[in-house]
């Protein structure tokens, strides 16, 4: 399959998508659209969404930014949850946060960025500086990557996770500087083990007091420094610049962009990469751009896209309720995505969570399904603001081929085998005496099919 | 209950397992099981491998610490640890205060300590070493599978051939190109919850999808082996009480569980197991030996736990890290990424003591010891002397086995 996406062509994959016989603009590509630049969207706006023209409608995603008001309440929220102390119900603050935005690819973004820049208050465990670092994810969501990474250099939460707050010249510590570029910039294979250890000395001095950055003059290396061949007294600041300005970050970043938003294997081939990887370099690393390229592309709207992500926990929770106008207790939430794998604020280390077919294993799908049966027998969740049937009724269908064909076109990205329709539909039709149960069993049943896991 | 299992099968099963299941054999056994106990008996039973994976980068050095050098101590200023702390194992080396279960091992004739084990040219990111060692590969050839994966899907038809206990992602040693291993967080959530149909349940997911999508094929079979894995671990839910008792921490929980299923006879030939958290950068002393003690009961309490059912002669565990740390400790009380370090085998089948030598400590590259073992030898031996396998194919050449396994 890798060759066969080498043999695409370049212009082609990003140009913008031109709807076809063979590539419809249809409620499964509007659904694609809404899947991936947030999480998912209801009947509703699906069945708007395909009357409009593509790419105004994917101008306005990208647009999208939530309301004075909705921003004020979601900070009082975090000052509440502040209040308490507990890193843990950050997490509760950002689900809730995620099934309520107006602003979804902005939160998309500053999900990516939370599992790029991995942190977890796991090891951090101040609340308020792990909440500070959200901000900055967001506030930089669709920004300037070099503006960024010099942020992310001097937060005080990711000091403090890479054990950098307290860096001496006498024995510089090299986390910070190995993983800016492994993880953060470069990719492994771009730089020596000799180029992490002179910008290990650039962050000396570097320390965390009263959970605010400060610099101290006295512990800083200000001997020269050599780093990918060049020298000079170079200070933290400027390494983080020497790092992003490598002619790999930009192919680096656009390589895992496109492994977020458009497919999760194969890796794109360079062909492939590098007309975005320049653009983003000629927009000086400001990403929204390149992210808007991505998702008007023809290569989004084709089957290499369609269907070819694995579901994260949490965009398989919001993305669910987001599809059934849901809301739910978000502890409840949070507790349960955990055992799926995927804590917001607890990455499990500090290249973040790798995604894929590493979300997959035995019990990850039972709990998955199992996920899915508690959210539905929970009291809190509501649907359309009443129990499950109510989204049937809100839209006016009735009987079982109805009600599944529509779960399919709402819920799932791929099309299932006919033998499969079939099934569900008897499955239906067997509890329909009990409407609720019906739903009910014929969501869980839904969310243990392989096409569920798929975005 | 007897209507399952004739009274020689039966007594040949209970030889086997020992006295650890003879216990739950008294309480309600479920069919399953002993359909299955019964097909194992019949034939003579397999080696199992238990691997612990300690993630992060164990520093070796004060692992099996050389307390007399003069190299290690001017290096390790805040570190170092002394000779009236060190458990002795020779007048050169000792164990870390923190290891006695490993200490008791060694005395008892049940550990074998592999020093020195790396591999050339070195790559210290945790995430890339992780899988040189999973894979056998480097990051220029092909990484289709690991080396256990590729050992499973020459071997094993077996419905459950491996199990990963835990909550993180699994390891890339267990993927195989044919064979998907399941994960187990817990043995109570191991299953479908208030499911309306289950048969309708196995069969949507037992349907062959036609999409040509690599992704949903691997949703599907995985689907397909973590619903038989359910049935065949509600199976053994109940598998009796151990005899040894485990230390209450997480690597003590999760290697009880592994022992329970040893005992409950599953046809599993990998066991899987990690602990976390050696990535000590700072403030190491209290950490890591925190790790070690955790390390070292859970791995005493099983390796009693083996030899208290019976089978001792037949479980093997080993535990590695994905390298070991710089002998220079830095300034916030830590190592940074290093390189080579000690892989650990416990049973009673391996010959015990000290195999290899430390790296020599004057004759360090780039301030990190030179590994003289190669990790691929560790796993020649494990695979033919243990598993009963070829490892040519699986290694990618022959590598000379290290001497670490009784025949």
């Amino acid at each position: 399959m890798s060759q066969e996406l080498a043999a695409i062509s370049p212009e082609w994959a990003w140009q913008p998508y031109e709807p076809s016989a063979e590539q419809p603009w249809n409620v499964r590509r509007a659904a694609h659209v809404f899947r991936r630049a947030g999480f998912a969207a209801n009947w509703d706006t699906l069945q708007a969404a395909v009357k409009r023209d593509p790419h105004e409608l994917i101008k306005e995603v990208i647009a999208e930014r939530e309301t004075a008001e909705f921003q004020q309440d979601m900070s009082d929220l975090a000052s509440t949850v502040l209040a308490g102390g507990d890193p843990r119900s950050l997490s509760h603050w950002w689900l809730y946060r995620l099934q309520h935005t107006t602003s979804p690819l902005v939160e998309k973004m500053t999900l990516f960025w939370h599992g790029h820049f991995a942190t977890s208050a796991a090891k951090v465990t101040n609340a308020n500086i792990m909440y500070r670092q959200n901000r900055l994810f967001r506030s930089h969501a669709l920004g300037d990557f070099r503006k960024m990474t010099q942020a992310i250099a001097r937060d005080p939460a990711m000091l403090i996770y890479l054990d950098s707050d307290s860096n001496r010249k006498s024995h510089p510590n090299e986390n910070f500087a190995r993983e800016l570029m492994e993880l953060f910039c470069l990719g492994e294979g771009n730089y020596t083990e000799q180029d992490i250890r002179q910008l290990a000395r650039c962050f000396t001095g570097w320390e965390v007091r009263n959970d605010k950055f400060r610099f101290n003059r006295f512990q800083h290396d200000k001997d020269d420094k050599s780093i990918f061949g060049e020298s000079g007294k170079f200070t933290g600041e400027n390494g983080v610049d020497l790092v992003v300005s490598h002619p790999a970050a930009p192919r680096f970043l656009v390589t895992k962009l496109a492994r977020y938003f458009l497919l999760d294997e194969p890796a794109l081939p360079a062909t492939l990469i590098e007309p975005l990887a320049k653009e983003l370099r000629d927009n000086e690393m400001v990403v929204g751009p390149t992210v808007a390229r991505m998702l008007s592309s023809n290569l989004f709207h084709s089957s290499w896209s369609l269907g070819r992500k694995i579901r994260s926990p949490v965009e398989l929770a919001v993305g669910l309720l987001r599809g059934l106008d849901g809301t739910t207790n978000a502890e409840v939430l949070a507790n349960d995505l955990e055992n799926l794998d995927q804590r917001l604020f607890f990455p499990p280390n500090v290249k973040g969570w790798d995604g894929g077919r590493t979300w997959i294993n035995s019990a990850t799908l039972l709990g998955r399904a199992n996920f899915v049966r508690r959210l539905l027998d929970n009291d809190k969740t509501r649907f359309a603001k009443g129990k499950l049937p109510a989204i049937f009724e809100k839209h006016g269908i009735e009987g079982g081929e109805d009600r599944v064909n529509w779960l399919l076109d709402v819920l799932i990205a791929v099309e299932v085998p006919n033998s499969v329709r079939t099934r569900l539909i008897q499955l239906y039709r067997k509890s329909a005496g009990n409407d609720e149960v019906a739903c009910r069993n014929i969501v869980h049943t839904l969310s243990t099919l392989p096409e569920f896991q798929l975005s | 209950m007897t209507n399952f299992l004739n009274t020689k099968t039966r007594r040949e099963f209970l030889t086997v397992s020992g006295s650890a299941l003879a216990v739950s054999l008294s309480g309600a056994m479920p069919q399953v099981l002993l359909q299955a106990a019964n097909a194992k008996a019949a034939t003579e039973p397999e080696n199992i491998l238990v691997v612990v994976q300690l993630s992060g980068g164990n520093d070796g050095l004060n692992t099996i610490v050389p307390f007399e050098h003069d190299v290690y101590r001017a290096n390790r200023s805040k570190l170092a640890i002394g000779k009236t702390d060190v458990l002795k194992i020779d007048d050169q080396l000792g164990f870390h205060p923190a290891m006695r279960g490993m200490a008791d091992l060694l005395e008892a004739g049940s550990l074998s300590v592999i020093q020195g084990v790396g591999y050339p040219n070195p790559n210290r990111s945790h995430f890339e070493s992780m899988d040189i060692w999973h894979t056998c590969q480097r990051k220029d050839q092909v990484r289709d599978a690991g080396w256990l994966g590729k050992y499973l899907d020459n071997a094993t038809q077996s419905d459950v051939p491996a199990i990963h206990f835990g909550f993180e992602k699994q390891p890339f040693a267990l993927a195989g190109r044919r064979v998907r291993v399941p994960s187990i967080d817990s043995l109570e959530s191991f299953q479908l919850n208030n499911i309306d149909d289950e048969q309708t349940v196995k069969k949507l997911a037992s349907t062959k999808r036609t999409e040509n999508n690599n992704l949903l094929d691997f949703v599907q079979t995985s689907a397909e082996s973590a619903l038989r894995a359910s049935d065949r671990i509600k199976s053994v839910k109940k598998a009796g009480p151990l005899s040894t008792t485990f230390p209450n921490t997480r690597l003590g929980e999760k290697l009880k569980k592994v022992a329970q299923l040893i005992a409950a006879n599953l046809p599993t030939r990998v066991y899987y197991v990690e602990l976390n958290g050696f990535d000590t950068h700072a403030k190491q002393d209290a950490s890591h030996e925190g790790l070690l003690r955790q390390l070292c009961g859970a791995v005493k309490a099983f390796t009693d736990e083996m030899q208290a059912m019976g089978a001792g002669d037949r479980v093997m565990l080993m535990a590695f890290s994905e390298f070991g740390r710089r002998v220079k400790e830095n300034a916030s009380g830590g190592t940074d990424h290093g390189t080579a370090g000690p892989v650990f085998l416990a049973g009673s089948k391996v010959k015990p003591g000290l195999i290899g030598k430390l790296p020599d400590l004057n004759k360090l590259q780039n301030g990190d010891l030179v590994h003289h073992t190669d990790f691929r030898q560790v796993y020649a031996s494990v695979l033919e002397k243990w598993l009963k396998n070829d490892s040519s194919e699986i290694l990618g050449k022959q590598f000379q086995a290290v001497d670490a396994i009784k025949t």
